[in-house]
């Protein structure tokens, strides 16, 4: 008996001293929107980007979370004239199905973004490639049409993912890429869980094990989910009104950054008595941004002087260039025939709650300068239809997410109807010049005839507002590009 | 009897050939496009005309609905355009949350309603009468989706006792998915719950200064046999009608807290499915709701029959 006793404590000893087995490192991640669609080469929706790109699929060129343009599934690039870029692809990436990514793969995602059979919602950006050579399974050179600044940019963008070509049936419902994580269950209308690839071609990551996005649409559901511990991290669904109670609590840390999400009133250029400059300037003139981004937004959010976000090199503050000046907007609404005002519809979409909150002040502000705003909201399906593509009214309020998106204002069709050969000229120009001096100077200049103009009035950025709990580290602050990078994300243990 | 149940299919096929009609008008008369939602403003509007013309958006809508209709009938409902999956399996696969979720609220309005209702009429305008009238205003007076939101305060917030949101599956046990629906399902029968006490006991008081009630005591039975006998079982007609309508909005509220409660149910595929114009699947849950209301009316019918044999059908 005594011999059982003493072989069961042994057992017991051996299995106290065994190294224990790390614990899995998961993450529940709220986010509000289900994607409609996990193909990024189907849909430019944000909702997927924030599952599949950079953590599912990834391109050969990356921005960092400094904004920086890096190699990424391409080991490095090279150009000596800026028409033919040649990319040196990384060596032992393999897909999730375990496939080696080579050249005749990145070939294969070019030729079907640029065949307009397959729909690419971003097709437009490939035009300028002319053609695609394959030199050897790891090299593969792009022969553009004509000299594009962008081209680098484009091959970073959530369109330009590379996928294996045996598996483009499925990108909607069950995306293979290169990624960190692996698509693990879909389950519809509930969550998405994504799992770690152990294959991972960057060394040490990703450090989770597990990640699940939760779908919580309602805002204060996602407060009380974070609150009751469900989730770990609320990403994208809390309003700056939850932020400062949850800056006091110290079970959660609170991140405010920057973003490219521009959130602008747009004044139809196309339409009286917006197609006159003095009416636009005054309209900007009427504006108290600082106290808009107090009022609608309790604070969080950088007043914005023009279209080119602070995340971009080639930012120049302008914010204070037309200060809110009552007096002035008076002035030059009277110069313009209009002393005693107008009347104007604003139009905006509730699903985003920021353009409802603005709105209400800036039309108790314009109101003071004779503009009588009248708000109508309408759900988002209509937006699109009479806003976006229709352009019927008079201004709206909405945010600009997309980074390096001033090539808007030199189109003609968009729904600012913003019209100007010097504009469009001065774009053209910065689109196929290659000198970063050059092209800053472009882009100082692009900058000053916005503000001049007046097409639009910037309102300010939205801040990146994420909230974890406490312990979560490795989260970008800013968002230089539309992303949710989950790769270095991790618990402190 | 059998020429009645003939009467009530052919009602039943005309109902949901005019809903399913009507709805394919309204999704597509409505202000929106589902190639520009798809596509997104940071998509070329030639990238969504394209799409339109794949998605078969710009034929005349009496093709459309035709096409629609044979295949329809066939049992296949078309397929999601944001999901890419048959329509068909998309409804049943949401038919676990909210099936259960609307049996749990029927339940529980059932439960307590018909007590309280009963007790309410019994001390008519007594202390027990007006604090059952105050409890029904109040749960009356506060919309579902606050209910839901200061229950999963108290619940999940303060005491830790549920999760605050989502759907643990049946696939863990019976417990597991029956403790993720019951915040929702009490948020969800509130409202209800407060109408049908009041008919209830509308209902009931009506019964109870009948002569055959009061012939009932005055032989001597028992106070539980006349409340249940002669009052409930004749008060039932107008009660059955009552939550039979019930049963129909129960599953319109689910729209509201399926979000709250962040539920993978119908309510919220249909009300993600208007948000993204996905027209088939609007049509499907339209027409799988309406057929559901249109069999638990004719169960209610049917009803009448076992509460009241002096009804026929024939």
């Amino acid at each position: 008996m005594r011999h059982l006793a003493r072989l069961l404590l042994v057992a017991l000893a051996t299995v106290a001293l065994a190294p224990a087995a790390a614990p899995a490192q998961n993450l529940v991640v709220q986010v509000a929107t289900e994607p409609p669609g996990l193909d990024l080469t189907a849909t430019p929706a944000s909702a997927t980007a924030a599952v599949v790109f950079y953590n599912v699929q990834e391109a050969l060129v990356k921005v960092d979370r400094h904004g920086k343009l890096v190699p990424w599934l391409a080991e490095k690039w090279h150009t000596s004239d800026n028409k033919n870029y040649t990319f040196f692809l990384k060596r032992g990436v393999r897909f999730h199905n375990g496939r080696e990514l080579k050249a005749a793969d990145v070939k294969f995602v070019f030729d079907r973004a640029l065949n307009p059979e397959t729909k690419h919602p971003a097709a437009k950006q490939y035009e300028a490639i002319g053609d695609i050579i394959v030199k050897d399974d790891y090299t593969i050179t792009f022969a553009l049409k004509n000299t594009n600044a962008n081209f680098l940019l484009t091959m970073a963008r959530q369109g330009s993912v590379i996928y294996p070509r045996e598996a483009v049936e499925s990108l909607k419902s069950e995306p293979l890429g290169t990624g960190p994580y692996k698509l693990g269950e879909w389950v519809r209308g509930d969550r998405i869980g994504l799992v770690k690839n152990p294959d991972y071609h960057v060394k040490g990551l990703p450090k989770l094990d597990r990640v699940t996005y939760r779908f919580i649409p309602d805002p204060n559901a996602a407060l009380a989910a974070l609150k009751a511990g469900d989730v770990d991290a609320a990403m994208f669904g809390l309003g700056p009104e939850h932020i400062p109670d949850l800056q006091k609590d110290p079970r959660f840390q609170v991140i405010v950054g920057e973003t490219t999400n521009d959130v602008i009133m747009s004044m139809n250029n196309s339409k009286k008595p917006f197609t006159d400059v003095r009416v636009r300037r005054a309209v900007t003139y009427g504006i108290n941004k600082p106290e808009v981004v107090k009022g609608a937004m309790f604070g969080l959010g950088r007043v914005l002087g023009t279209n080119v976000d602070p995340l971009n090199p080639y930012f120049v503050d302008m914010s204070g260039a037309m200060p809110y000046d009552p007096m002035k907007a008076k002035k030059l609404l009277a110069e313009a025939g209009y002393p005693n005002g107008f009347e104007a519809v604003l139009k905006v979409a509730p699903q985003y709650y920021y353009t409802v909150r603005t709105g209400e002040v800036l039309a108790d502000q314009l109101q003071k300068v004779g503009v009588k705003i009248k708000i109508e909201q309408i759900e988002w399906g209509q937006w699109l239809s009479r806003v976006w593509k229709d352009a019927d009214y008079d201004l709206t309020i909405i945010g600009h997410a997309e980074a390096w998106d001033v090539g808007n204002y030199a189109n003609p069709k968009y729904y600012f109807r913003y019209d100007s050969a010097e504009f469009q000229k001065l774009f053209q120009e910065s689109e196929t010049t290659v000198d970063d001096k050059a092209r800053r100077e472009l882009y100082v200049k692009i900058q000053k005839k916005l503000v001049e103009d007046a097409p639009v009035v910037w309102l300010y950025i939205h801040p990146r507002l994420a909230v974890t709990k406490k312990g979560v580290q490795g989260l970008w602050k800013d968002l230089p590009a539309p992303v949710f990078d989950l790769s270095e994300v991790s618990w402190v243990k | 009897m059998r020429r009645y149940i003939a009467r009530r299919v052919a009602a039943f096929v005309a109902t949901l050939f005019f809903v399913s009609g009507l709805v394919f008008v309204v999704v597509r008369v409505l202000p929106g496009d589902p190639a520009l939602v798809i596509i997104g403003p940071e998509g070329s509007p030639e990238a969504a005309a394209r799409l339109r013309e794949a998605l078969g958006l710009n034929r005349p809508i009496l093709v459309q609905y035709a096409e629609w209709l044979s295949r329809a009938a066939r049992g296949d409902l078309g397929r999601s355009l944001q999901y890419d999956v048959p329509v068909g399996r998309l409804i049943v696969s949401r038919l676990p949350v909210t099936l259960p979720l609307t049996v749990m609220a029927a339940a529980l309005m059932a439960a307590t309603a018909l007590p309280l209702g009963l007790y309410a009429a019994r001390r008519h305008r007594r202390a027990g009468d007006y604090l059952a009238m105050v409890i029904s205003q109040i749960g009356i007076a506060i919309p579902g989706f606050w209910a839901g939101l200061l229950l999963i305060l108290l619940f999940s917030v303060h005491l830790g006792w549920v999760q605050s949101g989502g759907f643990a599956g049946w696939s863990g046990g019976l417990w597991p998915g029956v403790r993720s629906l019951l915040l929702p399902a009490i948020a969800l029968g509130l409202f209800q719950t407060a109408v049908l006490v009041r008919a209830t006991r509308s209902s009931v008081l009506d019964v109870l200064y009948q002569d055959y009630v009061r012939t009932a005591r005055a032989k001597g039975v028992s106070e539980l046999s006349v409340l249940a006998k002669h009052t409930l079982r004749n008060a039932m007609i107008p009660i059955v009608t009552v939550a039979g309508l019930q049963l129909g909005q129960l599953m319109a509220g689910a729209i509201i807290l399926e979000s709250v409660f962040a539920l993978p149910g119908l309510g919220r595929l249909a009300l993600g499915a208007i948000t993204a114009r996905d027209l088939p699947v609007v049509q499907g849950v339209t027409l799988f709701v309406a057929s559901t209301i249109v069999l638990i009316n004719f169960a209610v019918d049917l009803l009448y029959v076992v509460l009241d044999p002096r009804i026929r059908y024939d």
